[in-house]
């Protein structure tokens, strides 16, 4: 495979996101690839009942950045929807990452099983390598 | 008078996740709204039993049912940020999907009638590999695919507020269902351009109207008007099932559209002159969290249906949409003409209508 150019990082703000995130970022500036950071918001979360605070774009950047990663290179983007939807669809049409980074269990997940894991969800169903780091 | 065959209650005690907007009590807030109604003998419930294997089959992997159930058997827990599962949460889903292939029995048994699903959890999120967004089951498309594999054309018209990914997705490649959906965009669960069009066996045949915050009941109603009911019309289903969310009202949390109950109550009148001869139109709950706001769509929306046209609330008139209306039928063209275009000299948009197993589906319109 060819080197990629954009990596995009699953972020909800758990410990298993941050750790994805830092991964992420680290082989982005290594490569010189550019990183987006993709927080996928639920019904829950849209309507403020999530329970939970939504994670800020200045926390998920910082991390990027104290990596040695370029600001220039990070970009934040928030979408509606699943997350491993959400994910799939930024591999798609112009601009798509070409490698996906995800924590081995976000914010809220399931107990455990394969039911409902992003990871294994995307591991299965993504047309791009997806890279799955334990926090 | 028209008989409304009420499908329900389910899941108006069970599947309960606590404090979480997708509660046993709406539930029993449509109940209410129905029982606002006074139908006497014009209402006749049914029992609802579970969906069988061979029913969540159609439309489920196998897999994944074999993870829900040993999931909820286990306690459950949390599905995803959104959903959740508890120990009574399999049985729940399964009568919810169960309940409309009940509806539906009664109707074919009455040859007339409207039928009403007021169960839960709802089901248009849940894709063919695992549920999503309050969804566990997809209770609509159990219901449709069952149709379709006794040789049905079914038209699927959902208006909640959120796009029916699951029901979409489930039904892309398959030509004896019109899949048909206004909801608002940007929303969870970020599906639904009007780019999306169906499967190369059924082109056209997913319809998709977004709908900008705070489009009003004529905004909707203009798109039931120029996009819903032609495409309906040309289809000429069989049946008329509808995904009847009610978090387009203006009241509710999770979403921003700005309808009334009797703006749901103009979409159900469109929907009914769209019916199939003899009726065959069930409408299904999917969300509405706001529970008086339930309870007041559910009246008026099957008030209309039986010509009960006293709405506690005015229609709503005068929020942003008609454009997006507009947009949202060019771009459609746009891609239908792509397709033709990629498609001429090698295959046809309007290929021989096939069942779900690939046999030939029997027009049903006037079978009565
Ligand atoms: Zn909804």
């Amino acid at each position: 495979m060819s080197v990629p150019r954009l990596i995009a990082v699953g972020y909800d703000g758990s410990a298993d996101s941050v750790a994805a995130l830092r991964w992420g970022a680290e082989i982005a500036s290594t490569i010189g690839a550019r990183l987006r950071i993709v927080h996928a918001v639920g019904l829950l979360e849209h309507a403020g009942l999530s329970g939970r605070c939504s994670p800020h774009e200045q926390a998920a950047t910082d991390v990027a950045c104290r990596v040695g990663l370029d600001i220039a290179q990070v970009e934040w983007r928030v979408r509606d929807g699943e997350p491993a939807a959400v994910l799939r669809r930024e591999t798609l049409g112009d601009d798509a990452a070409d490698l996906l980074v995800v924590g081995t269990r976000g914010a809220g997940a399931h107990g455990g099983g394969t039911l409902g894991s992003t990871s294994l969800d995307l591991a299965q169903t993504a047309t791009v390598p997806v890279v799955v780091v334990a926090g | 008078m028209t008989t409304v065959v009420l499908a329900g209650p389910a899941g108006e005690s069970a599947h309960d996740g606590g404090p979480h907007p997708e509660s046993p009590a709406r539930v029993v807030a449509a109940m209410k709204g129905v029982h606002d109604l006074h139908l006497g003998s014009d209402l006749v419930t049914v029992d609802v039993g579970p969906a069988s294997r061979e029913d969540l089959a159609r439309v489920h992997s196998l897999r994944y049912l074999d993870e829900l159930e040993a999931f909820s058997g286990r306690g459950g827990g949390a599905l995803d940020p959104d959903t959740f599962v508890t120990s009574d949460s399999w049985d729940a889903a399964c009568r919810a999907a169960g309940a409309g292939l009940a509806a539906v029995a009664e109707l074919e048994r009455r040859r007339d009638g409207v039928g009403f699903v007021a169960a839960r959890p709802p089901g248009h999120h849940a894709v063919r590999s695992r549920g999503m967004g309050f969804c566990l089951l997809n209770n609509v498309a159990v219901t449709a695919a069952s149709l379709v594999a006794g040789g049905a054309r079914v038209a699927i018209v959902d208006w909640d507020v959120h796009h029916g990914n699951g029901t979409q997705e489930i039904f892309w490649d398959e030509p004896a269902v019109l899949y048909i959906s206004t909801h608002q965009s940007p929303l969870y669960p970020g599906t639904g351009r009007p780019d999306e069009i169906g499967g190369a066996r059924a082109r056209g045949k997913t319809v998709n109207i977004p709908l900008p915050p705070g489009a009003t009941g004529d905004v909707v109603s203009l798109a039931f008007s120029e996009v819903v009911a032609p495409a309906v019309d040309s289809f000429v289903p069989d049946w008329i099932l509808v995904s009847c969310g009610f978090d387009a009202h203006r009241a509710d949390p999770l979403a921003e559209l700005a309808l009334s109950s009797a703006d749901f109550a103009a979409l159900a009148a469109t929907v009914q002159q769209l019916a199939p001869c003899g009726g065959r139109t069930v409408l299904f709950l999917e969300g509405g969290y706001d529970l008086q706001a339930v309870r007041r769509s559910t009246a008026s929306t099957i008030g209309a249906l039986v010509g009960d046209r006293t709405f506690p609330e005015d229609p709503t008139f005068g929020g942003p949409g008609a454009d997006a209306v507009r947009a949202a039928t060019m771009l459609r063209e746009r891609a239908l003409s792509e397709v033709d275009k990629e498609c001429s000299g090698g295959g046809s948009l309007d290929a021989p209508h096939t069942g779900s197993r690939g046999a030939p589906t029997t027009r049903l319109r006037s079978d009565w």
